[in-house]
C-alpha cells in the first residue's frame, strides 16, 4: 500500500507541473507564431520564451526523483 | 572582447570632399555619423543634379532586383566596372531593358504554363474520343460533349430514352469514364435535328462542355484536333522561353557589375549628407577601430593629398553611438553566433564571448554525456565543416558542434556512458565520477549541477559588478554584495548541515545581517526580491540533471529493448531507432536549454544590450 502512495506521489509531482507546462506553452505558443509572422528576427526571444515554462516539469521531474530514491526506489 | 573604437575628424578643402570619400570607401573600416551639433558648419545639402542622379541609381537598383527576381536569383558577386561620365546612362539602359524582357518572358511563361494547364483538363476527354476525330467528322452531322459528374449516370439512361422516342435509331451515343470519377458522353446527331436535340439536353439536366477561350467560335468537331496539336506544341515553346531566359541571365550577370558600382555611388551620396561643410572646408566624422587610426591618415595622405587632416577626438567626445565589434581569438570566434541571437551588448561592456564558449559546451557535454553520442555528434559536425564554406553561419554551427562533441565525450568517460550502459557491457566502462543511471549518485549529479550554477551565476555577478564599476558605483557595490551574500548563504547551509565546521555558522549569519542593510541601501528595496531571484536562478541549473537523466534513462531503455522483444533482429531495430529518438532529442533540448540558462540566467546579471551595428563605409559587397 505505501508503494502505491509513492508511486502516486511522484507521478503527481511530475504531472501537476508538467500539465501546468503544457497549458503555458500552448498560450505563448500562438503568440509566437503571430509574432514571429511579424518579426522573424525575434525567434531566439520565442524559443527561450518556450523554455521558460519548461522549468516547472523540471523542477517537478526532480522532486519525483527525490520523492522515488527517498523511498528506496 | 568588443574591439576599441576612435572617433576620429576628417577635415579638408571642400573641393576634395569627394575624392576623400572615395579614399574612405577604398579603405573602408570608418563607421560614418554625423558630426556633433552646435557646430558653426551646415550639413550638406545634395544639389539637383546629384538628387536627379540618386533617383536614376535607385531605379537602376530597383530594375536589377526585380529582373533578378524574375530570372531565378541574385546578381554575382561581380566587382564595380570602372565609372565613366557615361556608365550611369548605359546601366539605366540595360537595366530596364532586361528588366523589360524578364518580364516579357516571365508573362510569356505563364501564358504558356496556363494554356497548358486548361488543354491538360481537356486532355482526358480528347483521348477517349480523339480516334473518332482523327477520321474526320461527316459533313451534315452535329456532334455535343457532355461531362457527367459522379452519381449523374441515371441521366445517361434518361437521355437514350429520350433521344430514341425523338430520333429513332438516328444517332450515336458513346460513353467513356474519366479519371476523375466524372463520365464523358459524346453524341452525333443529324445536323438538321439539333435544335430539338439540345432541348432534350436541357430535359434531361445534363450541361455541354464548353469550349476554353479561343476556340469558343468553333465547333467541337473542328476544335478538339487544334487543341490536340496546340497541347503538343506548347512544351517547345516553353523550352524556347527557358532559353531566351538563359541568354538573358548572362546579360544581368554584366548588369550586377554595374549595380556594383551603383551601390558604390549611392554609398558616396549617403556619406556626402553625413558631412558638414562651410564655404571652404569640409568636416567628416565618424568611428574607426584604434588599431586602424595611423593607417587612415597615410592612407588619405598617400591618394588625396597632404591638405586632408585627420584628429582623434578626445575621450570626452565618446558617445554610446559608438559601433560595436565583437573580436574574439580563433577557438571562440564560432560563438558569436550564440551572442548575435540577443541584440549587441553596448560598447564599453562586456562581450560574453568567452564566456559562451567554455560553458555553453560544458552544460551541452553534461547534459548529453555519452561518448557514443558524441562520437556520432563529432562525425556530423566534420561532415557539416566540410560542406560549409569558411566564415559562414554553418561553419560557425559545425565548429560548436565540435565543441560540444569534445565535452560530450570527455563526460561520457566520466560518466562511464557509451550508448547508454552499452559500453559497460562490451567495454567494461566504469564511471570515473558518477554513474548517472545509479539511483545512488543521482544526488551527486544534482549538487555538481547546483555548484556549476552557483560558479555561472557568481561569474555573472562578478562580471556584472566590474561593468557597472565605470559609471554606476553604487550598481556595482550592490552587484558585488549579492555575489558576497550567495556565497555567504550557501556557506552556512554547508555549515547547518555540517559539510563545513558547524563553528562557523554563527559569524557567517552575522556577515548576512551586516550585509544585508548595505545591499538594501546600494540598490534599494528591489535588492531583496533580486537576491531570492538569483538564489532561483541557481536552482535553475538542475535542469541540466534532469535531461541528463532523462537521456540517461532513455538510453538504457534502448538497450534493454534490444533483448526484451524475443527476436534479436526485430530488437536491435528497435533499439537502434529508439537511440536515434534519443540523440535527436539529446541534439535539441540540451542546445535550448543551454542557451537558455546563458541568455536568462546569465546574460541577466550583467548583459547590457542595444549596441550600434558597425557598418563600415566600404565598396558593396552581395553578402
Amino acid at each position: 500500500m505505501q508503494l502505491f502512495w509513492i508511486t502516486l506521489s511522484a507521478a503527481v509531482a511530475i504531472a501537476i507541473p508538467t500539465l501546468a507546462t503544457a497549458w503555458a506553452q500552448s498560450r505563448i505558443g500562438p503568440a509566437a507564431a503571430a509574432s514571429l509572422a511579424e518579426k522573424p528576427e525575434l525567434s531566439t526571444t520565442v524559443v527561450v520564451m518556450l523554455a521558460i515554462p519548461e522549468t516547472m516539469s523540471i523542477l517537478g521531474f526532480v522532486v519525483a526523483m527525490f520523492i522515488m530514491l527517498r523511498a528506496g526506489g | 572582447m568588443i574591439l576599441r573604437m576612435s572617433r576620429v575628424r576628417v577635415l579638408g578643402p571642400r573641393e576634395l570632399l569627394p575624392r576623400t570619400l572615395e579614399a574612405l570607401q577604398d579603405f573602408g573600416s570608418v563607421h560614418l555619423s554625423p558630426p556633433a551639433d552646435g557646430r558653426p558648419i551646415a550639413a550638406v545639402e545634395l544639389a539637383p543634379h546629384e538628387l536627379r542622379l540618386e533617383r536614376s541609381l535607385r531605379r537602376i537598383l530597383d530594375d536589377v532586383k526585380v529582373a533578378a527576381s524574375l530570372l531565378g536569383g541574385p546578381p554575382s558577386s561581380a566587382g564595380p566596372i570602372p565609372v565613366t561620365p557615361a556608365t550611369w546612362a548605359q546601366a539605366a539602359r540595360l537595366a530596364r531593358r532586361v528588366r523589360r524582357d524578364a518580364e516579357r518572358l516571365q508573362s510569356r511563361r505563364r501564358t504558356l504554363e496556363e494554356e497548358r494547364a486548361l488543354l491538360g483538363k481537356y486532355q482526358e476527354v480528347m483521348t477517349a474520343f480523339g480516334k473518332l476525330f482523327q477520321r474526320g467528322v461527316t459533313p451534315g452531322v452535329r456532334v455535343y460533349l457532355v461531362v457527367l459528374r459522379p452519381g449523374q449516370g441515371r441521366s445517361v439512361d434518361r437521355l437514350r430514352e429520350l433521344l430514341a422516342a425523338s430520333l429513332g435509331h438516328n444517332y450515336e451515343l458513346r460513353t467513356q469514364a474519366l479519371g476523375s470519377g466524372e463520365l464523358a458522353l459524346l453524341l452525333v446527331v443529324p445536323r438538321e435535328t439539333a435544335p430539338r436535340v439540345e432541348r432534350l439536353l436541357a430535359e434531361s439536366s445534363v450541361e455541354q462542355v464548353s469550349l476554353p477561350r479561343g476556340y469558343e467560335g468553333q465547333s467541337l468537331a473542328d476544335a478538339v484536333p487544334h487543341m490536340v496539336a496546340r497541347l503538343a506544341a506548347i512544351p517547345g515553346e516553353l523550352e524556347e522561353v527557358d532559353r531566351a531566359r538563359a541568354r538573358l541571365s548572362v546579360r544581368l550577370a554584366d548588369l550586377s557589375a554595374a549595380a556594383a558600382a551603383v551601390h558604390d555611388r549611392m554609398a558616396q551620396l549617403d556619406g556626402m549628407r553625413l558631412t558638414a561643410t562651410t564655404a571652404h572646408a569640409f568636416v567628416l566624422e565618424g568611428w574607426v577601430p584604434a588599431t586602424d587610426v595611423p593607417r587612415l591618415g597615410g592612407h588619405l595622405a598617400r591618394t588625396v593629398g597632404p591638405s586632408i587632416s585627420v584628429e582623434t577626438l578626445a575621450a570626452e567626445h565618446w558617445s554610446a553611438e559608438a559601433p560595436v565589434v565583437l573580436k574574439n581569438p580563433r577557438l571562440f570566434r564560432p560563438f558569436q553566433l550564440l551572442v548575435g541571437m540577443v541584440p549587441l551588448p553596448r560598447y564599453g561592456s562586456i562581450d560574453p564571448t568567452p564566456f559562451v564558449a567554455i560553458f555553453f559546451p560544458m552544460f551541452f557535454g553534461l547534459m548529453v554525456g555519452d561518448v557514443g553520442y558524441g562520437l556520432v555528434l563529432g562525425v556530423l559536425g566534420l561532415l557539416l565543416r566540410r560542406s560549409s564554406r569558411p566564415g559562414s553561419q554553418l561553419r560557425a554551427i559545425s565548429e560548436i558542434a565540435l565543441g560540444c562533441t569534445l565535452f560530450t565525450i570527455v563526460f561520457g568517460v566520466l560518466f562511464g556512458e557509451f550508448f547508454g550502459d552499452l559500453g559497460q557491457h562490451w567495454f567494461g566502462m566504469r564511471p570515473l565520477l558518477f554513474g548517472r543511471e545509479e539511483s545512488r549518485d543521482i544526488i551527486s549529479f544534482l549538487g555538481w549541477c547546483i555548484a556549476l550554477g552557483l560558479v555561472h551565476i557568481l561569474l555573472g555577478l562578478v562580471l556584472g559588478m566590474v561593468s557597472a564599476f565605470r559609471g554606476h558605483p553604487r550598481q556595482a557595490v550592490g552587484r558585488g554584495l549579492s555575489a558576497l551574500m550567495i556565497v555567504l548563504i550557501v556557506a552556512a547551509l554547508l555549515a547547518a548541515v555540517r559539510v563545513l565546521p558547524h563553528r562557523l555558522l554563527t559569524p557567517i549569519v552575522v556577515a548576512l545581517l551586516v550585509a544585508f542593510p548595505i545591499l538594501v541601501f546600494a540598490e534599494g528595496l528591489v535588492a531583496p526580491v533580486e537576491l531570492l531571484s538569483t538564489l532561483g536562478n541557481i536552482l535553475s541549473y538542475a535542469r541540466i540533471m534532469a535531461l541528463g537523466t532523462a537521456s540517461v534513462m532513455l538510453a538504457v531503455v534502448a538497450n534493454r529493448l534490444a533483448g526484451a522483444l524475443g527476436s534479436l533482429a526485430v530488437g536491435i531495430v528497435f533499439g537502434l531507432l529508439f537511440h536515434l529518438v534519443n540523440f535527436a532529442l539529446a541534439l535539441f533540448s540540451p542546445t535550448i536549454h543551454g542557451l537558455r540558462l546563458h541568455y536568462v540566467e546569465f546574460f541577466g546579471r550583467f548583459y547590457s544590450p542595444g549596441g550600434v551595428q558597425y557598418r563600415p563605409f566600404s565598396h558593396w559587397r552581395t553578402t
